[in-house]
């Protein structure tokens, strides 16, 4: 055993001390930083030499790798989790738009005004002689009308900004699928010369769980250690080199028609043109969920309650007599349609133009005739919706209640969600987080071993200096 | 367990957020005093609550229809008792010249000229308004319902108001009904068909089917008895004859029939006033069922106000350690402790 390898042995623990330290102030200034794994430098007892016979001596420390702590099941699981959490986050928000729409709570909303809207007929049966109930009659109808008007174009409104998230968000879903299979591409070149990828897999995780937000995908991994993603029910995203991107598809819409017609989302990767319902979770498969259910169902109920009112007083009005004595219109404007009735819903140019062409009796010659006003003022108690199963204010209110429904049901899936993800989270903190007090312990255990390490050359050296010394 | 430092930072951030979440949430509740503020804080309570407004502006509009039907068959009934005096009082002078002891064709003759004054009187009360509306004209409510020479021009439209949910009460009486002792046998005036809510609530026609032209009720009535009708108009004039021609047959004749007018009339102002009644009760049992609904709206709507500021106090106070603790907990590092 040589002095010279005193200090050989002394300088690898130098070595290691320092690598050790750079890891550890490479951990410090990564605490913050997502999705960031700490780091270990892995060391081993470099291989022992044969001293004189049976004495194997320690030839000092080697740097075997640099490991990141880091749990592939527990970020799969948070994957799925945050994909489940930014759903739920992206309903809860697109639903609390709906249910603003219907400002019941307040006191002012459909609600009330069909029930004034009733009550007007009501009024014109005491006073079916009277032109200046006519005209409140019809002004309340036009406060109904505007108010069907109003929950439309404000739920069309709710649906354009879905759609133009939903193509933000897969503008985003693409770049950070060519991002995915880039970091692919970075961590196969460095891990060729055989050490770690370290931070570019770190960022590969962030990057696929933030890819994992927007909807549900699948992944597995090649032996070359590249992830390939498959968009659920749609086929793949990123295989290989390749990186396949969805495109939306927005026609303006024509005013006519459902919004099917005017937006599709598309993927190069899918040979079938239209993926729009194949896109399940996420961020993105909220939206649609949201988008294609409870606004779709919302605007047809909206619809088919107005064209119902429109068509049941029309038929009843019709038979009436004005109070100019000649055959009734129709009260409202007929619709062809139930399509849209609600954005259509207005009185008929008779009505519109003149309020005495709005009939409250049956015969002529009778101005005290109000059987056709009470007939009108009675479909409010009449199953006239639903088949003839529901009543128009019980249509409405479950309507709301429905909203209501979904709306709070998902908030409390939010609530359960975000504990999970919370639960997730710590447990992937426990693992890969960096602890500052752990991470100085271990930098003032590092630089002692660097100073003892340090001392062990300073002997040697003063060991060599006390040998060169002896031929003097 | 390893506890790293976004571990802590990210529970002080969370426990921050939780309380605040529900502290907002409770302040919304005292600055409305309502719990339920948007349909998903009470889905099914907020379909009910939805229910009893409607409830509420429906019933208010019922009360103002039973005051107006009350007003209405207030105004007949008092019409009616007036014409009820008339006949007594055209009864009265008929007792007096029917007998030769009491009166002679002087006497009758003197007498004809008030019947004459009765008459008009009787034509003015029949024609009674309130408003522009005249009461007794059925669905003819523009025009006096009763000619100068007493025939009936009106129509025997009922005007029914719903003065409970489904509940309707007409609040007319159609003059000929009052006029004539048997309306049936007359030539009626324009059969107005049963009412369509009547039709209606039977279940027998749906909106789109509704027709008002129909006139069912006419067969039946004349299928009825052929009972003979007096006119309280045709009898004043009879007995006004009577009196100028002195003829005391006719003149007692017309006894009975003021009889059966006087009994007319008066089933009639009993007809009015169980409808008032009928009113009254519907109108009591509306201003009840509001003041539970009001009581179930509030249960059901209403912030707990007390519960609400002692929530609000609570959280205040978790929010106060939550900070307290978090202060705590961040403030140390190992480096400060290695100098």
């Amino acid at each position: 055993m040589a002095l010279p390898n005193v200090m050989q042995t002394g300088r690898s623990g130098m070595v290691a001390a320092k690598a050790q330290m750079a890891t550890t102030s490479h951990n410090i200034s990564n605490a913050n930083t997502e999705g960031f794994s700490r780091q270990r430098v892995e060391q081993r007892a470099d291989n022992a030499i044969p001293h004189g016979g049976k004495n194997m001596i320690g030839q000092g420390v080697g740097l075997a790798r640099t490991d990141r702590l880091n749990d592939q099941y527990i970020e799969k699981q948070i994957r799925n989790a945050s994909r489940d959490l930014s759903h739920l986050e992206e309903k809860d928000l697109a639903l609390k738009q709906t249910e603003d729409i219907f400002n019941e709570m307040g006191g002012e909303g459909l609600n009330r005004l069909v029930s004034k809207f009733f009550n007007e007929f009501r009024k014109l049966a005491n006073e079916p002689d009277n032109e200046a109930v006519r005209q409140s009659v019809r002004e309340s109808t036009l406060a109904m009308a505007n108010d069907f008007k109003r929950l439309h174009s404000s739920i069309e409104d709710v649906r354009n900004h879905l759609d133009h998230r939903i193509e933000g968000f897969a503008s985003e879903a693409n770049s950070i699928a060519v991002q995915v299979k880039d970091l692919n591409l970075k961590i196969k070149v460095q891990e060729l010369s055989g050490g770690q990828a370290n931070d570019l897999r770190d960022q590969r995780d962030t990057m696929m769980k933030k890819l994992s937000t927007y909807f549900d995908v699948s992944t597995h991994t090649d032996k070359d250690g590249g992830i390939n993603v498959d968009i659920k029910g749609v086929g793949p995203l990123i295989s290989g080199p390749n990186a396949e991107k969805i495109i939306v598809d927005r026609t303006p819409a024509d005013g006519e028609g459902k919004p099917e017609n005017s937006f599709s989302l598309r993927s190069t990767g899918n040979a079938s043109n239209d993926i729009t319902h194949a896109l399940k979770g996420g961020k993105i498969g909220a939206l649609l969920e949201v988008r294609d259910q409870t606004l779709s169902s919302v605007l047809d109920r909206l619809d088919e309650m107005a064209s119902t009112i429109t068509n049941s007083v029309n038929s009843i009005h019709r038979e009436g007599i004005t109070r100019y004595g000649t055959k009734g219109v129709d009260f409202f404007k007929t619709l062809e349609v139930k399509d849209r009735a609600s954005q259509y819903m207005a009185l008929s140019d008779g009505v519109a133009n003149d309020a005495n062409m709005i009939a409250a009796g049956a015969v002529a010659n009778a101005s005290g005739d109000n059987r056709i006003a009470v007939a009108i003022s009675q479909l409010q108690n009449m199953r006239v919706m639903d088949n003839g199963n529901t009543t128009i204010d019980a249509f409405y209110n479950g309507l709301v209640a429905d909203v209501g429904v979904v709306a709070g049901r998902t908030r409390n899936s939010l609530v359960q969600q975000k504990d999970i993800t919370m639960q997730l989270d710590k447990m992937r903190e426990q693992i890969s987080g960096v602890s500052i007090d752990e991470e100085t312990a271990n930098l003032l255990q590092f630089q002692r071993a660097f100073d003892a390490s340090a001392k062990v050359i300073s002997v040697a050296d003063q060991c060599l200096q006390t040998v060169l010394d002896l031929r003097r | 367990m390893r506890v790293s430092d976004n571990t802590n930072f990210g529970l002080v951030r969370e426990t921050i957020n939780r309380t605040k979440g529900r502290m907002e949430k409770l302040q919304t509740q005292s600055a409305t005093l309502k719990k339920v503020n948007t349909p998903s804080d009470d889905p099914v309570g907020s379909s009910k609550i939805l229910e009893i407004r409607t409830d509420k502006v429906n019933n208010e509009q019922f009360l103002m229809n039973s005051k107006l039907a009350e007003a209405q068959l207030n105004n007949s009934e008092s019409a009616l008792s007036e014409l009820g005096d008339i006949v007594i009082r055209a009864k009265e002078i008929a007792i007096q010249q029917a007998s030769g002891a009491s009166a002679n064709d002087d006497t009758r003759l003197a007498v004809a000229e008030e019947i004459t004054q009765m008459y008009q009187s009787a034509i003015g009360t029949a024609n009674r308004r309130i408003g522009d509306r005249y009461v007794f004209g059925g669905f003819k409510t523009d025009q006096p319902p009763v000619t100068v020479d007493g025939k009936y021009v009106g129509d025997d439209g009922q005007m029914m108001v719903e003065v409970g949910r489904d509940v309707f009460i007409a609040m007319n009486i159609p003059g000929h009904e009052v006029f004539n002792t048997n309306p049936g046998v007359e030539d009626r005036p324009a059969d107005m068909g049963s009412s369509p809510e009547l039709q209606m609530r039977a279940g027998t026609r749906t909106p789109a089917s509704y027709s008002a032209t129909g006139q069912p009720g006419k067969e039946a009535g004349k299928a009825g008895p052929q009972a003979e009708n007096v006119n309280v108009f045709e009898e004043l004039q009879n007995l006004r004859i009577g009196l100028l021609t002195s003829d005391t047959e006719t003149i007692r004749n017309t006894l009975d029939r003021f009889d059966q007018i006087h009994s007319r009339i008066n089933s009639m102002r009993a007809k009015i006033g169980s409808r008032i009644n009928g009113l009254q009760t519907m109108s009591q049992s509306l201003e009840r069922q509001n003041i539970t609904n009001a009581q179930l709206g509030s249960h059901l709507e209403d912030a707990d106000m007390a519960q609400v500021v002692s929530d609000l106090a609570k959280e205040e106070t978790v929010f106060r350690s939550a900070l307290q603790s978090s202060g705590k907990l961040l403030q140390p590092t190992l480096m400060e402790f290695l100098k």
